[in-house]
């Protein structure tokens, strides 16, 4: 699940249409479904602007809406990744209760809804993240972790609902104010996003060059201790297209700290790294957090890593969060998804398709 | 079903006036962002524009001198010597080079040339992230990723209407030399017709069509989506859509530009 060629995967899934999201192509190869193979083939040879179209597939019975335990009411007009025909209650196991963590909000996401053409992504999602702590999202592929992130650093705009950072409304952010805010984010994204024009010692520059008055013999040690840090010392010169993509990852994850942000985002950074660089990042991650405090998020599939450097964590299913709370009350919960998925089991609410 | 339907056939309608409303809105950012300080986008400019100079002036070179020799040099000059009116041949240069094919050719090299580039260029970044990664980092992409492949453009189109004026003007020459005709006539009639506001016309409309070449590129690349294959299909759109945008420019302000200067008309 966590080598290169698969996030590259993803990626190209995740551009076309839910239909393609891994979970059905998994199906696919399974051959689960048989109407919903030919389904996906016809929508594999047509146009990606026809994909919306196919996501049909998977549109409720024409009587059923869904109704979730809290009332809410979803109409038939789009389309909800994962959740089948008929099923009336898509949200049986989110109860979206939030633990105590002991700290205040850094980050709180307020009912936001996103949608994708017909596609539903985020549905009323509500989320706080902890200051000084280091937050972990967890949840199945396609999900929407990756536009969670892009929200809270005002790439996206939710449809509905509100992002506060700090205290600040990121929707309502002027360009500049926005540009400002931006200063205090560190963010690694799921593939790096190195500037392939750039050296990696020129891209790990960049943040420094661009936001601080540093002469060039300070950034030098900086640069220079970050891409220690990561084990790529030896790269400075080296082009992006030069790396693996772990060792992109690392890079993308250096110039994410460069700055010594205040609020750290990590789109899997674990994912294309052997175990024992894995277990070293985690390492990593916890000492910066240690030395500079701040709320740190990180997303990531990886249930070592959650163990590892999680304080809190929440799970995101369907556009919403099941649950969240601290790690140790969550690796215990009694929920019958947060159970399955952070024990990795076969049996349970989440299955294939 | 009958909303599929007529989903289906509105959908791209809606979808072209959309795009064409935001390639507006990228037009209106990139100005003002052009004119209001700070302006780091020195470097870039240079660099574009050498970029361009050095993909383009070669292709204009051959396609200028080919151009003018084989369609308006040995076609007309064919029809010509039906009358033994030769000597119209520079008139009719200005006619067809200076108003018409000059700025024409120009537009077709620059947009398949450094306009596909360009797409290229914006849309593997789009796809690695690298424009999302840029914004993040405080850096405003119109400001120093579109504003100066803007202004890099207009200029470009602009200096090389000019070259192929003169190329395109060799190849006219070529055309006579082959009808063995003296060049006397030929420089007679063209400077008996061409006019400043002939030039002049022409080369704004030349450096607006680099305009839209840029804003059409830029926006088809920063738009680009579904991985490799998304980018190829962006520089394709993006060469198709900046010709239209041209073609169609090109006749608003020939026409324009024939009703404000009546004058031009005649044919002297
Ligand atoms: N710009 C976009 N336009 C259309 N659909 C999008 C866009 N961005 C994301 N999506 C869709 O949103 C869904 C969630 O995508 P996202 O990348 O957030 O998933 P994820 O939870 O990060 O998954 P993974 O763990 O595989 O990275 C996908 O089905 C994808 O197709
Ligand atoms: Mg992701």
């Amino acid at each position: 699940m966590s080598d290169t060629e698969e996030t590259q995967d993803d990626k190209d899934g995740a551009m076309e249409a839910p239909i393609n999201s891994p979970e059905v192509e998994a199906a696919v190869e399974e051959n689960v479904e048989p109407e919903i193979v030919e389904e996906v083939e016809a929508a594999d040879e047509a146009d990606a602007a026809d994909s919306v179209d196919a996501a049909v597939v998977n549109e409720p019975a024409p009587s059923g809406e869904f109704v979730a335990t809290d009332g809410a009411v979803l109409g038939r007009d789009f389309v909800l990744p994962g959740v089948a025909p008929g099923d009336n209650d898509p949200y049986k196991w989110h109860t979206g209760r939030k633990r105590e963590h002991g700290s205040t909000d850094a980050i709180e996401i307020v009912d936001v809804v996103k949608q994708f053409g017909r596609t539903r992504i985020l549905n009323g999602l509500n989320l706080g993240l902890p200051d000084d702590q280091i937050s972990m999202v967890l949840g199945p592929s396609g999900t929407g972790k990756s536009v969670l992130i892009k929200h809270i650093v005002g790439l996206l705009y939710p449809d509905q609902g509100d992002v506060i950072v700090k205290g600040q409304s990121v929707p309502d952010l002027s360009d500049d104010d926005l540009f400002e805010m931006r200063k205090k984010f560190g963010l690694l994204f799921q593939d790096g996003a190195l500037f392939g024009s750039m050296n990696i010692y020129d891209n790990v520059a960049f943040p420094l060059r661009q936001h601080t008055d540093k002469g060039e013999d300070e950034i030098e040690s900086i640069v220079t201790r970050r891409l220690r840090e990561v084990g790529l010392g030896e790269s400075h010169y080296k082009m992006p297209n030069e790396l693996s993509g772990g060792m992109r990852k690392r890079a993308g994850f250096a110039r994410a700290l460069v700055l010594d942000p205040e609020i750290v985002m990590f789109d899997e950074p674990d994912s294309g790294l052997d175990p024992v660089r894995t277990a070293l990042l985690c390492e990593l991650i916890k000492e910066v957090h240690a030395e500079s405090g701040g709320c740190y998020m990180v997303i990531s599939h990886d249930l070592g890593t959650a163990r590892r450097i999680a304080d809190f964590i929440a799970v995101l299913w369907k556009g919403r969060i099941v649950e969240s709370g601290p790690k140790d009350e969550l690796f215990e919960s009694d929920n019958e998804f947060v159970h399955q998925f952070l024990q990795a089991d076969v049996h349970g609410p989440l299955a294939m398709d | 079903m009958v909303k599929a339907t007529a989903t289906k056939a509105i959908e791209p309608a809606k979808e072209f006036f959309t795009e064409a409303g935001e390639m507006m809105i990228l037009t209106g950012r990139t100005v003002m962002s052009a004119v209001k300080p700070p302006y780091p986008y020195g470097n870039e400019f240079i660099g574009q524009f050498l970029f361009a100079l050095q993909l383009c002036w070669f292709p204009m070179l051959v396609s200028c001198v080919a151009f003018g020799f084989g369609a308006p040099g040995l076609q007309a000059a064919n029809f010509l010597s039906l009358f033994g009116a030769l000597d119209r041949l520079g008139g009719f240069f200005v006619l067809a080079s200076i108003r018409e094919f000059a700025p024409f050719v120009t537009a077709v090299v620059v947009a398949g040339v450094a306009g596909t580039a360009i797409t290229a260029d914006l849309g593997a970044r789009k796809i690695r992230e690298e424009l999302d990664a840029l914004q993040v980092l405080g850096v405003d992409p119109i400001k120093n990723l579109v504003v100066p492949r803007f202004l890099a453009l207009m200029l470009i189109t602009g200096m090389l209407d000019i070259y192929a004026l003169l190329f395109g003007i060799a190849g006219g020459i070529g055309a006579e030399l082959l009808y063995a005709q003296p060049l006397g006539g030929f420089f007679a009639t063209l400077f008996s017709n061409a006019s400043t506001t002939e030039l002049a016309a022409s080369v704004l409309k030349c450096t607006l069509f680099g305009a839209i070449i840029a804003i059409v590129c830029c926006y088809k690349g920063m738009t680009a989506t579904g991985g490799a294959a998304g980018v190829g299909r962006a520089v394709n759109e993006a060469v198709v859509t900046a010709l239209l945008g041209v073609f169609i420019f090109n006749y608003l302000f020939t026409q324009t530009m024939l009703a404000t200067n009546p004058d031009l008309q005649t044919i002297k």
